[in-house]
């Protein structure tokens, strides 16, 4: 009788706990479904930018890199506009009317994000340690490599990074770019030029023999004169990350784009098709020796978005 | 709650039964109590000595002079009257309460939303927000009484008036009780589902020994049944032990299925009284603190109408189309004012979703977000594509 009515009060007691921690769970559940949410949203990032209520997006790109970024007939086409579009488009602005694209050469990338002309750049920006002290960079979005551009005339003569040094060449690159840089370091000696554009021109009028700079860049005038130019596959042993240009002063920007960024490689990488791979197959893909993927955005923030709750498969 | 029998469970003393109407008064859903019949089985009515637990306030009623007197029959047909009054009465003043607010408080906002939401439509969108609530309230109550009641049981018989949500618990049929559950199944988050299981046990008293009569078949039984809930649960638990400050979740999660195990049977007398003012006050402040988020939830879905004329500059106007007619589109602006919008002007309009919308958690159970209900996450099956149109990140 005694050990019945003592397990009869431990069941009461047991009964008595159960019920009270299943209404303190339940006012937990209560208390925690009326906070606000504790992970930062997009939405909240966006009120964060110095983009926020601007009617247009400004965006910087290049006119004279065909393939990446080239205005033709009026038109701003290449692979560095469709993913400034997309970005545009993530951020709230879709359409013409929304985006403004603004010419920068490539010496004027830095100063354009430095003094507000432009919100974004995307233009072939590659992402360096030294430049990251003066603007931010999302991404990279795409990763390419240094090569060499020679007329068909001379395929056969500029084959290694030695025959660069060759004072009887005279080797073109863009100011401000990477390419001048690697190319000081192998002490090559070059002609630096506004654009890329303006070395592929001197070459056609004999001025110089050879252009450095980035695959995509150079891809791009391959595909424009295709029987003139060859490019030269050198071990430059570098690879440039290119990445979207932020000013310095807009961490929440930076953060958004990473984050457009990334979207658009996990479609990528679940199958589906990419916004990425879009401007790709459109621009860039048919004219590269070797088939290119979106390379991981670094520095992705963890935001939450309205479709965060849709099936991930 | 009718369901009685159940309500004692397998084991223990039988509780005296408590006075019930005649065996042939209609209830509120118009069946007869269920308790009835152990009666007419039984075919004679209990010894005047046996004690009733239930209040003798109807016979208050007939003693007091000067008063109506009231026959049970008419009791519950007034009950059952002020019942439905009660299910078509309060979502109907809820649902115009919310318009006024929709309104922004102006009147002649609400004046124009009246004129233009049909009722149909107006209800149907109440009962789509407040289901969630409704739900919650009922499962509290009925949970919280059937806990109460076979306490009350226990007490010293006729001593003490019944708790509330005891006597609440008494009268409602177990099919409203089962339909309370399967509706909060549907529209509670996942995340909130474990808590029903010791509110069902609690609610039916089910004890573990109705699993099995012997102990280790019970055990192994419980035991697999835990292990498959774990399985289901290991790869969100997982998650959220890597996410670091989830412990909520982890709690919500691991321990309402143990609870679940314990809470049926009776409380010690000592904590009844108190547990029953407490869980009133505190079910009544649950509700109105629930309903004011339902009051202010739109009642229109949320669009930005992009306007301007032909190949000139645009404006977004962010807000919910009241109506639209040949010359105009009427657009209640999310900031507050009416907007008249010629329709020759409307370029393109998106259906965008609210802030409140936004996932507190990121969380999936087996790719159901945690916080979507049973029905969204089906729902979320069927169109599993969700795009956010670029017009809806546009400020308001």
């Amino acid at each position: 009788m005694n050990a019945s009515s003592a397990q009869s009060r431990l069941r009461s007691v047991a009964t008595t706990l159960a019920v009270a921690l299943t209404l303190t769970l339940a006012a937990a559940a209560g208390c925690d479904s009326r906070q606000e949410p504790d992970l930062p949203s997009v939405q909240e990032k966006l009120r964060e930018t110095h983009i926020y209520g601007q009617t247009k997006l400004r965006i910087g790109v290049a006119t004279n890199e065909p393939l990446m970024g080239e205005l033709r007939n009026g038109q701003h086409v290449g692979f560095d506009v469709e993913i400034g579009r997309y970005v545009a488009a993530s951020l709230g602005y879709e359409g013409d009317q929304r985006v403004e694209f603004v010419s920068v050469s490539t010496e004027d990338r830095i100063p354009a994000l430095q003094g507000g002309t432009v919100d974004l750049v995307v233009s072939s920006f590659s992402m360096t340690e030294d430049r990251k002290k003066l603007v931010s960079f999302a991404g990279p979005y795409l990763v390419t490599t240094q090569e060499v551009m020679v007329p068909t005339r001379l395929k056969d003569k500029i084959r290694t990074i030695e025959d660069l040094r060759d004072p009887a060449y005279k080797v073109c690159t863009s100011g401000g770019s990477t390419t001048e840089a690697e190319l000081e370091k192998h002490q090559v000696r070059t002609f630096v030029v506004k654009d890329v554009g303006d070395c592929v021109d001197g070459i056609r009028k004999g001025r110089y023999d050879a252009v450095s700079s980035d695959e995509s860049i150079l891809a791009g005038f391959l595909a424009s004169f295709p029987k003139e130019f060859e490019i030269v596959d050198m071990p430059f042993g570098t690879s440039e990350l290119l990445g979207v240009g932020v000013p310095i002063g807009d961490p929440a920007l930076r953060d958004l784009v990473a984050f457009f960024l990334q979207k658009s490689y996990e479609q990528g990488r679940d199958g589906e098709a990419s916004p990425w791979q879009t401007a790709y197959n459109r621009t860039l893909g048919p004219w590269l020796r070797a088939e290119k993927r979106q390379p991981q955005p670094l520095e992705v923030p963890k935001l939450v978005d309205f479709d965060d709750k849709a099936p991930a498969k | 709650m009718s369901a009685a029998p159940t309500a004692t469970g397998g084991d223990g003393p039988v509780p005296p039964p408590r006075a019930s109407a005649p065996a042939d008064a209609p209830t509120i859903d118009g069946t007869a109590a269920v308790s009835s019949p152990d009666q007419g089985v039984a075919g004679v009515a209990w010894p005047a000595g046996v004690p009733v637990a239930a209040p003798a306030q109807p016979v208050v009623a007939e003693v007091e002079p000067g008063r109506v007197r009231w026959d049970p029959a008419e009791r519950r047909a007034r009950a059952s009257q002020s019942f439905w009054t009660a299910v078509v009465g309060v979502p109907a003043i809820f649902s115009v309460l919310r318009l006024g607010v929709e309104a922004g408080g102006e009147l002649q906002t609400t004046l124009l939303l009246v004129a233009n939401v049909g009722p149909v439509n107006l209800l149907a969108g109440f009962l789509t927000t407040a289901a969630r609530l409704l739900s919650t309230g009922l499962v509290a109550v009925f949970a919280l009484g059937a806990v109460l009641a076979v306490s009350a049981d226990r007490l010293p018989p006729g001593t003490r008036r019944r708790p509330l949500f005891a006597r609440w618990a008494d009268i409602t049929p177990a099919w409203v009780v089962l339909a309370s559950f399967l509706l909060a199944l549907l529209t509670w988050p996942l995340l909130y589902l474990p808590l029903l299981l010791p509110a069902f046990a609690a609610a039916f008293q089910l004890r573990p020994g109705r699993l099995h009569e012997r102990l280790v078949p019970r055990l192994l039984l419980i035991g697999a049944v835990l292990a498959g809930y774990g399985w289901l649960m290991l790869p969100t638990l997982r998650d959220a032990v890597q996410q670091g400050d989830e412990w909520l979740v982890l709690a919500l999660l691991v321990v309402p299925p143990l609870l679940a195990l314990f809470i049926a049977g009776p409380l010690p007398g000592l904590v009844i009284r108190p547990l029953a003012s407490v869980t009133e006050v505190a079910v009544l402040a649950m509700l109105v603190w629930a309903a004011l988020p339902v009051i202010s939830t739109p009642v229109l879905p949320l669009t930005v109408t992009t306007v301007g004329v032909e190949n000139g500059p645009t404006e977004d106007v962010r807000g919910h189309v009241v109506t639209t007619d040949d010359v105009n589109m009427v657009i209640l602006q999310e900031r507050g004012g009416v907007r008249y919008v010629p329709v020759d002007l409307v370029r393109a309009q998106v259906l965008c979703p609210s802030e409140e919308e936004l996932p507190r958690h990121r969380l999936r159970v087996h790719d159901f977000h945690v916080e979507d209900s049973l029905l969204e996450g089906l729902g979320r099956r069927v169109r599993p594509v969700h795009r956010i149109d670029a017009a809806c990140r546009a400020p308001g």
